[in-house]
């Protein structure tokens, strides 16, 4: 009882010690908040340097974020690049399906090609021979579709009314271009074009026949046209997706480029890995499998199975995102260097303050405040002032990134400046996630550049001698 | 006088205005070394567009061309404002390097090398051929063979320093160049014929314009061999017409007159039987047949400077509180020059005069570190590529050669002018306050 008691009297003078001097703090805080308005000042330019540099960090990380995003929706998790195409590819994929990393695959042939829309009109464009439907289970691919993306059903290259004719998808920007003030594509425009044929023409190169026919006359290039009707609309949002690319059934683009040959081949392999798996670990096996295939399905030689690239979609972009990335931290080096003049400012209202506040630091360090705790005071009380800006702060920033879109409409249409266009940043919308790590990390770097702030005129107040203030004359 | 005393005197004497100056000094370093940095990369970004297309561009955007360009471009050849005159073919190929098994799409610009040379710069962004820009298509290693000159981003690869490794003379290499040929309708002229509209090119030389995208994606062909390749049909077409103007023509009207000539012949061929084509040319400056490109560049220019004019306003804050302080500890002076006449105007002007002091002193140190840092801003990069590896833009990546580091004084002048006008706004409502203040309150013995 009596070590309890003497417990309990221990607490509480310990909590008088400390709620005594706090509760002063807080009551100073609060008075110099209500009666010195200057310091609101500093508050704005806190908030405004926050939600800038907030802004900012998101904008860039959010379009990091974009880039990686709409990589693996295109490609899926990983890509398998050969060097030349290869035969046997549904073998490949049921042996890549029987692992454990990997929960779907399917088969790409590409090629490049020019393609005529009617008259005049000509685009230069890149063209995947793909499986719709299996292409859907690895990435996002079904959702990218205008009209048959609406629905549940597996998407399909069929020709509504003829079995013979070959079905294509067209990306949005080879059939039309987004309006120059609103960068919208015209819908109208786009459905059109559903159901019309078009002309591909493509080429490969083959061994030329001599005068004997025995096929040792080099190489050769021959063009390859293919006539098929636009069946879908592909829209990504990413503009250089949307431009260039055109999708064709693989078996037909196989005919196409390769009539004579029977085999069903690609060049490459796009995978879905399995939830819950290690990337590099998957890398490693789908490696495994590659080898073991080459080797000894197509009896490829060790220096070309190596030439292959098995490569995540992270990785693939991973150089631009690593420009991308420095170019945030340059940008964000510079605001920063400005905001320190956010540093000069709370220096010269708290040195204000403590000027004009010597009275009440010399009356309260006459009554036995510590020099120490009178510093406190005043770095506690520019401290904050860090969290109270940085915290609007943060709301302006949400606020400010959540709608940088419809922001973005309304200087459009108040100024008729389009800021943001598809074909210059890539995605037809400005992504606008707030990127809560930085935002962390700019708020505690407001909140110390604000104590920073007060550190000399803590120390000019700590230094008041209350003998030489509250001298009677 | 006084004023000129008392402002210089508060200047000294109260350390607390230091950190205005302070302020003042580091938004204009930070805003100076900026937007150097950015105007160059935007005027030499606009130059180079300009030495692409030329002064003016006649053309269409339809691939079909249009018809009569020979007669319109002697019409212009013997305008006194024009010095030269280049047609051009546009179109896409699907290329083929020989002996590969891969091909890719490209632009391709049918050009006149002479010709286009005179009209754009062409000439001189080529490697092997920059002095006689007229053999651009005649390959060093056999000068019988028909050439190509492609941009240099698909050709060769830059490294780390911005810089290609070029060998000394071209090395032979074909391209197997495949087009449309389209007739004066738009419809294909071959369709359904197995027969490929195909030729090979032999590689002459590489083109360097600074436009990444133009770098890597034309590739230039004889404008004759393009013609034969893309046009199909009895009349033959081109694409555009590239202008030069006589140095002492502005732009503007430069291009109308171009237009009204080109009003003039459209009426004079109207009853020929492919007139409908000329229906969809238009004459365009340089600045808008490039606007697409130019203009996200200023837009981004903009939106810094508006990013930096909401940064700026903590300087605002700064100079108020500074000058609030000093007004607040110099009552008593305002009260004993306004007991001995001074108006209320002259206590403004005097505030404002310290204010401009304040703003000029600040932007002359800023100013200076500025042009100081800009002067060495390359080094320094270079310093941090060999030690750090760290570099502003990955030169591999962005066809950036040099930081643009040349000051413009009118940038730094209306910095300049811009820190003044703030320190004067941030000044406002105390040296309000000061003109406020009255002697007999502020004199009073009990607050002395």
């Amino acid at each position: 009882m009596g070590v309890l008691e003497t417990f309990r009297g221990y607490v509480v003078s310990r909590a008088q010690k400390l709620i005594g001097p706090e509760m002063l703090k807080l009551f100073l805080w609060l008075r110099y908040l209500r009666k010195k308005k200057i310091v609101f000042l500093s508050i704005a330019a806190v908030a405004l340097s926050t939600a800038l540099l907030i802004v900012v960090a998101s904008l860039f990380t959010g379009f990091i974020n974009a880039l990686e995003r709409s990589a693996v929706e295109t490609i899926g998790d990983v890509s398998l690049a050969a060097p030349i195409r290869f035969g046997k590819y549904p073998l490949f994929i049921e042996r890549l399906k029987q692992t454990s990393a990997v929960e779907a695959a399917t088969a790409t042939l590409s090629a490049e090609g020019l393609l005529h829309l009617g008259e005049g009109k000509v685009r230069a464009v890149k063209v995947w021979g793909i499986e719709p439907a299996r292409r859907a289970k690895v990435t996002d691919f079904e959702r990218f579709l205008r009209k048959q993306g609406q629905f549940d059903e597996e998407p399909s290259f069929e020709v509504t009314g003829s079995m013979d004719m070959v079905g294509g998808f067209v990306g949005i920007g080879v059939v039309a271009e987004p309006n120059e003030k609103t960068d919208e594509y015209d819908g109208r425009v786009i459905e059109e074009m559903l159901g019309i044929q078009v002309v591909l023409t493509t080429g490969t190169v083959i061994e030329a026949q001599d005068s004997a026919g025995s096929g040792a006359g080099g190489l050769q290039f021959k063009r390859r046209v293919l006539g098929f009707t636009i069946v879908d609309i592909v829209e990504t949002g990413v503009y250089d997706l949307d431009k260039r690319f055109v999708y064709l059934p693989i078996e037909a683009l196989q005919r196409t480029l390769h009539p004579t040959e029977d085999d069903q081949f690609a060049d490459q392999i796009q995978i879905k890995l399995a939830d819950d798996v290690r990337t590099d670990v998957a890398v490693a096996e789908i490696w495994g499998v590659w080898q073991t295939f080459a080797a000894k399905e197509l009896a490829w030689a060790p220096y070309l199975i190596n030439q292959t690239t098995i490569s995540t979609a992270k990785e693939l972009q991973g150089r631009y995102i690593a420009e991308l990335r420095k170019q945030m931290g340059v940008l964000l080096v510079i605001f920063g260097v400005v905001s320190f003049s956010v540093i000069v400012l709370i220096f010269c209202i708290f040195y204000m303050i403590v000027r004009l506040k010597q009275r009440d630091i010399a009356i309260m360090k006459s009554c036995g405040a510590a020099s120490a705790s009178v510093a406190w005071i005043f770095v506690g009380f520019g401290a904050c002032i860090g969290v109270v800006g940085s915290g609007a702060g943060v709301v302006i920033g949400y606020a400010i990134t959540g709608n940088i879109n419809a922001i973005e409409d309304l200087i459009r249409i108040i100024f008729g400046l389009k800021l943001w266009k598809s074909s210059v940043y890539v995605f037809s919308e400005i992504p606008n996630e707030v990127d809560w790590v930085w935002a962390l990390r700019i708020v505690l770097f407001a909140i110390i550049a604000a104590a920073i702030g007060t550190l000399i005129p803590a120390l000019v107040a700590a230094r008041t001698k209350p003998v030489e203030i509250l001298r009677y004359e | 006088m006084y004023k000129v005393i008392l402002a210089i005197r508060y200047l000294v004497k109260r350390r607390i205005t230091y950190f205005a100056v302070l302020a003042v000094a580091l938004c204009v370093f930070i805003v100076v070394v900026v937007m150097t940095v950015m105007i160059g990369l935007v005027t030499g970004f606009t130059q180079k567009n300009h030495s692409f297309v030329g002064d003016c561009v006649v053309g269409t955007e339809s691939l079909v061309g249009f018809p009569y360009y020979e007669d319109f471009a002697d019409v212009l050849k013997q305008a006194s404002f024009v010095e030269a005159v280049s047609p051009v073919i546009k179109s896409y190929v699907l290329v083929t390097p020989v002996g590969s098994e891969h091909n890719y799409g490209l632009e391709m610009m049918g050009i006149d090398s002479a010709l286009h040379s005179m009209a754009t710069g062409f000439g001189e962004t080529l490697h092997h051929h920059k002095l006689d820009a007229a053999k651009a298509f005649a390959p060093a290693y056999d000068p019988n063979l028909t050439g190509f000159v492609v941009g240099i981003d698909r050709w060769l690869e830059r490294d780390s320093n911005g810089r290609y490794d070029h060998s000394p003379s071209p090395t032979r290499a074909g391209l197997a160049v495949t087009c449309f040929p389209l007739t004066a309708k738009g419809a294909l002229a071959k369709a359904g014929a197995g027969l490929a509209n195909t030729k090979t090119f032999y590689f002459s030389d590489t083109s360097q314009s600074g436009l990444a995208k133009v770098d890597s994606s034309l590739i230039y062909l004889p404008f004759d061999e393009a013609q034969l390749l893309c046009m199909a049909g009895s009349v033959t077409r081109a694409s555009a017409i590239h202008l030069k103007f006589k140095p002492n023509v502005r732009l503007q009207s430069g291009c109308e007159e171009v237009a009204s000539l080109w009003r003039k012949f459209k009426q004079e061929t109207a009853g020929q039987s492919q007139a409908s084509l000329l229906e969809n040319v238009t004459v365009q400056s340089w600045k808008d047949n490039r606007r697409a490109f130019i203009a996200p560049m200023e837009k981004e220019q903009t939106m810094l400077t508006v990013m930096f004019a909401l940064v700026g306003l903590t300087t605002v804050f700064i100079i108020f509180v500074v000058f609030y302080m000093l007004i607040s500890h110099k009552s008593k002076d305002i009260g004993i020059l306004k007991s001995v006449g001074v108006s209320n105007a002259n206590i403004m002007i005097l505030f404002w005069g310290f204010a401009l002091l304040v703003g000029l002193m600040g932007s002359a140190i800023g100013v200076l570190f500025g042009c100081s840092f800009l002067v060495y801003i390359n080094d320094i990069e270079g310093w941090l590529f060999e030690h750090f590896r760290f570099q502003l833009w990955d030169r591999t990546i962005y066809a950036i050669d040099d930081i643009p580091n040349q000051v413009e004084l009118r940038v730094v002048a209306v910095i300049v002018l811009s820190a003044i006008v703030a320190c004067w706004v941030g000044a406002l409502v105390p040296t309000w306050q000061a003109t406020r203040l009255k002697p007999v309150e502020t004199l009073q013995v009990s607050r002395l």
